[in-house]
């Protein structure tokens, strides 16, 4: 971690181009190596191949050769940088951002095992990798607060009970949307409008706005300061696996409605429930010790929710251009 | 003085009364005012109603709470049964189990996220744009005395 760049210089200098040697390393990088790589070249990467996106299998391959293995990761240092050298201002900025995608990888990975039974074959073989990569992350997540944080608990469910008082009372927007969306998908699994609104909530705005938002924020504060090192390994190396399930739902929803055009129409409704919902603000989270200010945040998501859209190739309708403008900077993730 | 039984019209007339008070000002801080400010502008707006159905009441017929809202208030609540159910805009329902740990201080946004409360019937899209509403509502109704007889059954 050797580039101490501003966490926010990357929001103006706008998209970068990777090189092939940039791609060769973020998809080749082994668990150590992912320290080395850069957090804005993750998310660059995750954007790569949006306007041609590769097919299931394709996805399926990357997903065996990048799956890391979550128990290989060392806290010992992280705890320190924790405990000693962060400030409070900036470990409760962190807990605020954080908390989100602690909850947020619980919710995507038991939500997700409904949408594959009206997939295609191939796209079942994504899916099942998807839900074993949200499994790691939220064991991820379960030892950083364990082991670093210092939360304690007998199982999953304590330290997610324990952390759960910094989680937004905004949350339950998306991730209880999602929750009924699985639900209405379970009930009609070969609905495609029902798994369409499912897969806006789920693909295009928890994983492709919020998701990357978030880690965005944690994660170049991380490489900034030089802090929490197996943190940052664990979570760019998350960061690579989004860039799987955003592939993947941004080509589930390119397809349905290509399939169908009138399927734009349950992602705009959708959308206008999300933007809603994404107006409102319940606490205010201080985002400047870990090197951001709102307004920055809120224009890191307005730059991923656009670069979704565009790539995919899905305008919104004005009444919903104005509603994005609104959006408040709650983050969270799965 | 005694609490109401669970799902009892006593209980149904202080879930009315709580209702349309709406949250007490010690939980309304620690919250953004723009937060209220949603809050209440759905609730001065909104004319939708709600069944919440207890599934398993030890009674051992399922019923619901009828909630119709109405000119920013409540204008009817009360317990129907299979006999005298009113269509309501949202269909809910929950297990006993659920309804009681909601009543012990349960989190109500867990308790929709976790999918303890589902919606059955109605618009889910439509029904989320006052989510924040609604759970705040659900918030309220944990809080109304009630008294739950042991769950034989289970």
């Amino acid at each position: 971690m050797a580039e101490r760049k501003s966490p926010t210089a990357v929001l103006h200098e706008g998209p970068r181009a990777l090189s092939d040697q940039q791609v060769r390393q973020i998809e080749g990088a082994d668990l150590k190596e992912v320290l080395d790589v850069d957090i804005d070249d993750v998310i660059e990467y995750v954007h790569k191949d949006m306007r041609s996106l590769p097919d299931y299998t394709t996805l399926y391959r990357k997903y065996l050769k990048q799956r890391w293995d979550v128990y290989d990761l060392d806290f010992s240092q992280d705890k320190i940088d924790w405990t000693e050298k962060m400030t409070e201002p900036e470990r409760q900025s962190f807990l605020a951002i954080a908390s989100g995608f602690h909850h947020g990888e619980r919710q995507v990975e038991i939500e997700l095992p409904v949408f594959m039974i009206g997939a295609g074959e191939e796209e079942k073989l994504h899916i099942s990798a998807q839900i074993e990569d949200e499994a790691r992350h939220t064991v991820f997540f379960d030892r950083f607060y364990r082991e670093v944080v210092g939360l304690q608990g007998d199982d999953i469910m304590a330290i997610l009970d324990a952390s759960f008082p910094w989680v937004s009372e905004t949350f339950v927007g998306p991730f209880g949307l999602l929750a009924y969306q699985a639900d209405e998908v379970r009930r009609n699994p070969y609905d495609e409008r029902a798994r369409v609104r499912y897969g806006t909530t789920y693909f295009l705005w928890i994983e492709g706005v919020l998701a990357l938002s978030v880690m965005k924020v944690t994660l170049s504060y991380a490489r900034w300061r030089g802090f929490l090192p197996a943190y940052y390994t664990g979570f760019t190396a998350t960061c690579r696996d989004e860039s799987r399930h955003v592939q993947g739902g941004m080509k589930y929803l390119q397809d349905a409605v290509r399939k169908d055009p009138a399927m734009i129409k349950e992602i705009h409704e959708t959308l206008r429930t999300i933007l809603i919902l994404a107006g409102v603000a319940s606490r205010e989270v201080i985002y400047e010790p870990l090197g951001w200010t709102q307004d920055e945040v809120r224009m890191l998501m307005f730059q991923q929710l656009g670069r979704k859209l565009n790539d995919v190739g899905i305008s919104l309708p004005p009444d919903l251009q104005a509603m994005v403008g609104s959006v408040q900077p709650v983050l969270a993730g799965g | 003085m005694t609490e109401p039984e669970f799902f009892s019209p006593e209980w149904a007339a202080a879930v009315r009364d709580a209702l349309a008070s709406g949250p007490p000002e010690p939980d309304r801080a620690g919250k953004l005012a723009m937060y209220w400010d949603f809050f209440d502008k759905v609730k001065a707006g909104y004319t939708s109603s709600w069944a919440l159905g207890c599934r398993d009441l030890p009674a051992g017929t399922p019923a619901a709470l009828f909630i119709q809202w109405g000119g920013g208030t409540v204008t009817d609540c009360r317990v129907t049964g299979p006999g005298d159910q009113q269509p309501a805009t949202y269909v809910l329902g929950m297990d006993y189990a659920d309804w009681r740990a909601l009543h012990d201080g349960y989190d109500p946004q867990r308790t929709v996220m976790y999918r303890k409360i589902l919606v059955e019937e109605g618009n889910i899209l439509e029904f989320f744009k006052a989510i924040y509403f609604f759970t705040e509502c659900l918030a309220v109704i944990g809080k109304v005395p009630a008294g739950f007889r042991a769950l034989a059954a289970h």
